[in-house]
């Protein structure tokens, strides 16, 4: 820790032109397993003004839980920090590998405020409704920004509404095709199911965050929203992609009516409507459910992999293979089936 | 289901070994959290892995005798008859993983000619493995 300490203060010395910056208190913490995550104090004078600032380090891992861009999540928390969205604010990013041996960014911290679990069956107690309606207003936002007025209308992804639903699966079939070891005959019914009924064109392109869910924000203890984290998977696509995947049974915890143990589904549905002026066809919208499931069980599969083959030997990898892919595969088989009857 | 208990066991004791607590005290309580998880869900898994296993082959080679009739393709036919008189080499979990990645294969196979060809029937009647299957897999979390 004190050689990677060393070696960010040079780097932010030059980064931020402070000569008499020290990073202080380096230490990892768990949470977004396709980054290495480290919390740390970067003491220093700027403006003739003594600063202890809370920064985030996040480091590209040796292997990751799904291959990203690296400069997506950071691009990412650029344009949304100018749009007045609440994220962390994007302090430098750096592509090559003197500095830290891996590609980084620092961001600042938001500090005071932790994230829900999908694990807790109440991860936000008395604030659920106030968290639930805060959540479903901010994603409806993502969805209303112009991605080209907001400097991401290059971001990776579709472009054509009429194409958005089948690209994604297309790039979804080509991580199971890779990376599956174990036949998946639930997951190839729902590639064919996705194929064979495909959603009517998208409303418009927007910028999806690709993980919108409970477990990647931050709340403070008033319940107020301050930071909406991992954008590592976004890309251009239809906004109904993040309300499909936001409202997936895996993070809905013991009660399925409540998505992410915040306001009923229906609510949420209303108040997404209203932030990003869209509609949510319910037959739309169902497609994007399958779809969420499908993308949760190709994520969950290529996490396994890495585990079982060594290449990245966090503990999240092999709970993902067992866990979390069980539950997609449930669902699917569920919906599916009931579908076809 | 991947990865298998002896994976988990030893990256999980190499873990250990190599210390957890050398990246921080925030990140190792994280760790150790999942890994504590982790390894009740193996003992679990150690206790039942087999028995999942064989019921799900057994259960897969008898859909595939119970509707190879209704096959028209005759290789196909003769693939699923010849899969439902098969038999498991062994009670070890590589044996038992070995029969069941080809079975899943077949499975795939047969869905694919049903929602071509066959009878709303037939099509609930896999349905109905499958979600036993998955149904099978689930994780139980807890210690």
């Amino acid at each position: 820790m004190k050689e990677i300490e060393d070696r960010l203060s040079a780097y932010l010395r030059a980064k931020l032109g402070a000569p008499d910056l020290v990073v202080a208190n380096l230490a990892r913490i768990p949470g977004g397993a396709s980054r290495e995550t480290y919390r740390f104090r970067a003491r220093y004078t700027s403006g003739g003004k003594q600063l202890d600032r809370g920064l985030i380090l996040r480091r590209d891992p040796t292997a990751s839980l799904i291959e990203t861009e690296r400069t997506t999540e950071y691009r990412a928390y650029e344009a949304f920090f100018k749009l007045g969205l609440p994220v962390p604010e994007p302090i430098a990013l750096e592509l090559g590998s003197e500095a830290l041996e891996r590609p980084f960014f620092v961001m600042s911290e938001v500090e005071n405020c932790a994230p829900g679990t999908i694990m807790s069956p109440d991860p936000y107690g008395p604030h659920r409704q106030k968290v639930g309606e805060q959540f479903y207003t901010i994603m409806g936002r993502i969805a209303a920004a112009d991605p080209r007025k907001i400097g991401l209308g290059d971001f990776e992804g579709a472009r054509d509404v009429h194409a958005a639903a089948m690209q994604e699966v297309g790039r979804w079939e080509k991580v199971i095709e890779e990376d599956e070891r174990e036949p998946q005959p639930i997951v190839r019914a729902a590639i064919r199911w996705l194929k064979k009924h495909p959603p009517p064109p998208a409303q418009k392109i927007s910028v999806v965050h690709g993980d919108y869910r409970s477990g990647n924000f931050l709340v403070d203890d008033a319940g107020d929203i301050r930071a909406i984290l991992d954008w590592e998977m976004s890309h251009l696509g239809d906004p109904l992609e993040d309300l499909g995947w936001a409202i997936d049974p895996l993070w809905a915890g013991p009660d399925p009516g409540r998505p992410g143990g915040m306001i009923p589904r229906d609510e949420a549905i209303r108040i997404w409507e209203q932030a990003s002026g869209l509609k949510a066809d319910p037959k739309a919208l169902l497609w994007w459910e399958i779809f969420a499931s499908l993308k949760g069980a190709a994520i969950w599969i290529s996490a396994a992999l890495e585990y079982a083959d060594g290449r990245n030997s966090d503990p999240i990898n092999a709970f993902s293979g067992w866990y979390t892919l069980a539950v997609h595969n449930k669902v699917l088989a569920d919906r599916l089936a009931e579908l076809d009857a | 289901m991947r990865p298998e208990i002896g994976t988990i066991l030893g990256f999980t004791a190499q873990r250990i070994v190599m210390g957890l607590g050398d990246q921080g005290a925030a990140y190792a309580q994280g760790s150790a959290g999942i890994i504590a998880i982790l390894l009740g869900a193996a003992a679990k898994e150690y206790e039942r892995g087999a028995d999942i296993r064989f019921n799900e082959n057994a259960e897969i080679r008898a859909l595939f005798g119970e509707l190879a009739p209704l096959i028209r393709d005759d290789g196909l036919r003769r693939e699923l008859l010849d899969a439902a008189g098969a038999r498991d080499k062994s009670l070890r979990i590589s044996d038992l993983n070995e029969g069941n990645y080809a079975l899943r294969r077949l499975l795939t196979k047969l869905q694919i000619d049903a929602e071509e060809h066959g009878t709303p029937a037939t099509r609930k009647r896999i349905w109905s493995v499958l979600k036993a299957m998955a149904d099978r897999r689930l994780v139980q979390l807890g210690l």
